[in-house]
C-alpha cells in the first residue's frame, strides 16, 4: 500500500509526522479525505476531527481552524490548537478534556458544537 | 601618588559592579535559553506558513488576478506613505543591540525621504522609542512592554490595525526592522518587507503550480485569511527573535563589562601596591635620616 507524509504543525510546535495510508480532514465546504496521489489542494480548515489511519494503526486530533496543503504524497495542516487524541485509557480522558476545552474556545460555530458532541460520545463510550 | 584609602574604595566599588555584571550575564543566558526554545517551536510554524504562502501567491501572480489578492502581492508602482515598525529592547545595558537597529531605521527613513515618500514610524520597545523622542522624532505609535513578553496576540493586536490601514489604502508598504538571533554571540539586523509580500525572496516552487485546487472557491477568503495569519505570525516571530537576540546581547555585554571588571581590579591592586610599598620606603627613609642627623 503507497504510504503519503503527514504533518500537523501548531505555533508550539509539530503534533504529528509520520507516513499515513489516509487522512479525513473538516474542511471549510465539508469533511474530505485524502489519499495519496491526490491533486495538489490548499484548503481553509473548520474545528473538528482530523482522522488518520496510519498503517496499524487510527488516530484522531482535535483542532481549531487552520490550513492544509496537499501536494506530492505531502499532505501539511497548519492549525492554531491541537490535541491529539490517543495514549492509554487515562491518558485519552485526559486528552478529551483538553479537547473539549479547545472546542470551548472557539467561537459558537456549528462545527465547534458538532465536534463537541462528537467527543461528548467518544467520552461515554470509555 | 593616590592615596591608600581611595584606591582601596575604588576597588571594592569595582568588584561590586562586577558581581552585578555577572548576575546579569546569568540572568540573561536562563532568559535566553528559554526564549532561544520558543522561536525554535515557532520557526518550523513560520517557515511551513511561509512556504505555503509563496506558493499561492506566484500562483496568483502568474494567473494576473485582479482585486485584494493582488494588491497583498504585487508592489505599487508609486509608493506614497510607508510604515516601518521597528523593534527595540525595553531596557538598555545590550551592548549595540539598540543603537544598530536605530541605525538601521535612520538609513531606511534617510532612502525614502530621498524619494518624497511619507514615512511613519511605529516603535516597539522603549529603547526606540526614547532615542526618536529625544531628537523631535515624530512617532505615529509606541508600544511598551511588548518587545519583552512578546504574546501572539499583543502582537496581533499591534499589527491588525496596520494590515486595516494597508489594506483601506492608507499606506502603501510596510516594513519591519530588527535585531535578529543567529546565535550565541552573533545577531543581525533583519530588514523585511511585510505587505506587499515580497514573492521574490520566497522558495521558488514554479512546479506542478497550475493545478493548485483552492477551496472554498473564492480564493480571495482563503488568501485574505492566509495572509493576516502570515502577517501577525511574522510580527510575532519577530518579537520572539528580537528578544532572544537581546538577551543574547545582553549576555555579551555584560561578559564584557565582567572581563573589564576583573582586569581593572587586577590593575588596581597593582596600584595599591605600589603605593603600600612606596609609602613603606618613604617612612624607612624618615627613620633613617632621623637616626643619622641624632649621630
Amino acid at each position: 500500500m503507497e504510504l503519503m507524509k503527514l504533518e500537523i504543525i501548531t505555533p508550539t510546535g509539530v503534533i504529528y509526522d509520520a507516513d499515513i495510508k489516509q487522512v479525513t480532514l473538516p474542511g471549510k465546504d465539508g469533511e474530505f479525505g485524502v489519499l495519496p496521489q491526490h491533486a495538489s489542494l490548499v484548503s481553509l480548515l473548520e474545528s473538528g476531527l482530523i482522522e488518520i489511519e496510519a498503517e496499524k494503526s487510527k488516530l484522531s486530533v482535535v483542532i481549531d481552524s487552520g490550513y492544509v496543503k496537499v501536494s506530492e504524497n505531502k499532505v501539511v495542516c497548519l492549525v492554531d490548537g491541537a490535541v491529539a487524541l490517543d495514549g492509554a485509557d487515562n491518558d485519552i480522558s485526559h486528552a478529551l478534556d483538553e479537547a473539549q476545552k479547545l472546542m470551548k474556545s472557539v467561537e459558537n460555530s456549528n462545527a465547534a458544537i458538532a465536534t463537541a458532541k462528537k467527543l461528548d460520545n467518544m467520552k461515554s463510550s470509555i | 601618588m593616590a592615596n591608600l584609602k581611595d584606591i582601596k574604595r575604588k576597588i571594592s566599588s569595582v568588584s561590586n559592579t562586577q558581581k552585578t555584571t555577572r548576575a546579569m550575564k546569568l540572568v540573561s543566558t536562563a532568559k535566553l535559553k528559554r526564549t532561544e526554545e520558543l522561536a525554535k517551536q515557532s520557526k518550523v510554524y513560520a517557515n511551513k506558513l511561509t512556504e505555503m504562502l509563496s506558493e499561492i501567491a506566484q500562483n496568483i501572480q502568474s494567473s494576473n488576478i485582479e482585486g485584494l489578492s493582488s494588491k497583498f502581492c504585487n508592489e505599487q508602482e508609486d509608493i506614497k506613505v510607508v510604515d516601518i515598525i521597528f523593534i527595540t529592547a525595553d531596557k538598555g545595558l545590550c551592548g549595540g543591540f539598540n543603537s544598530q537597529t536605530i541605525k538601521r531605521v535612520k538609513q531606511l527613513i534617510e532612502t525614502y525621504k530621498a524619494k518624497g515618500t511619507k514615512i511613519r514610524l511605529r516603535a516597539v520597545g522603549r529603547k526606540g522609542i526614547d532615542y526618536f523622542k529625544f531628537n523631535g522624532v515624530e512617532l505615529t505609535s509606541e508600544e511598551i512592554g511588548v518587545s519583552s513578553a512578546p504574546t501572539y496576540d499583543k502582537a496581533k493586536d499591534f499589527i491588525s490595525s496596520l494590515v486595516e490601514d494597508y489594506v483601506n489604502g492608507s499606506t502603501d508598504k510596510l516594513i519591519l526592522v530588527h535585531n535578529g538571533y543567529v546565535n550565541m554571540i552573533t545577531q543581525e539586523i533583519r530588514e523585511d518587507n511585510l505587505l506587499p509580500i515580497d514573492t521574490s525572496s520566497m522558495v521558488d516552487s514554479t512546479k506542478s503550480l497550475s493545478d493548485l485546487e483552492i477551496e472554498p472557491e473564492d480564493d480571495d477568503s482563503l488568501l485574505e485569511t492566509l495572509i493576516t495569519k502570515y502577517v501577525e505570525y511574522s510580527m510575532y516571530y519577530a518579537l520572539i527573535d528580537s528578544l532572544a537576540a537581546e538577551h543574547s546581547s545582553r549576555m555579551q555585554a555584560m561578559d564584557a563589562a565582567t572581563n573589564n571588571a576583573k582586569e581593572m581590579v587586577a590593575d588596581l591592586n597593582v596600584e595599591y601596591n605600589k603605593a603600600r610599598q612606596q609609602a613603606i620606603t618613604t617612612e624607612l627613609i624618615e627613620i633613617i635620616s632621623g637616626v643619622e642627623s641624632m649621630k
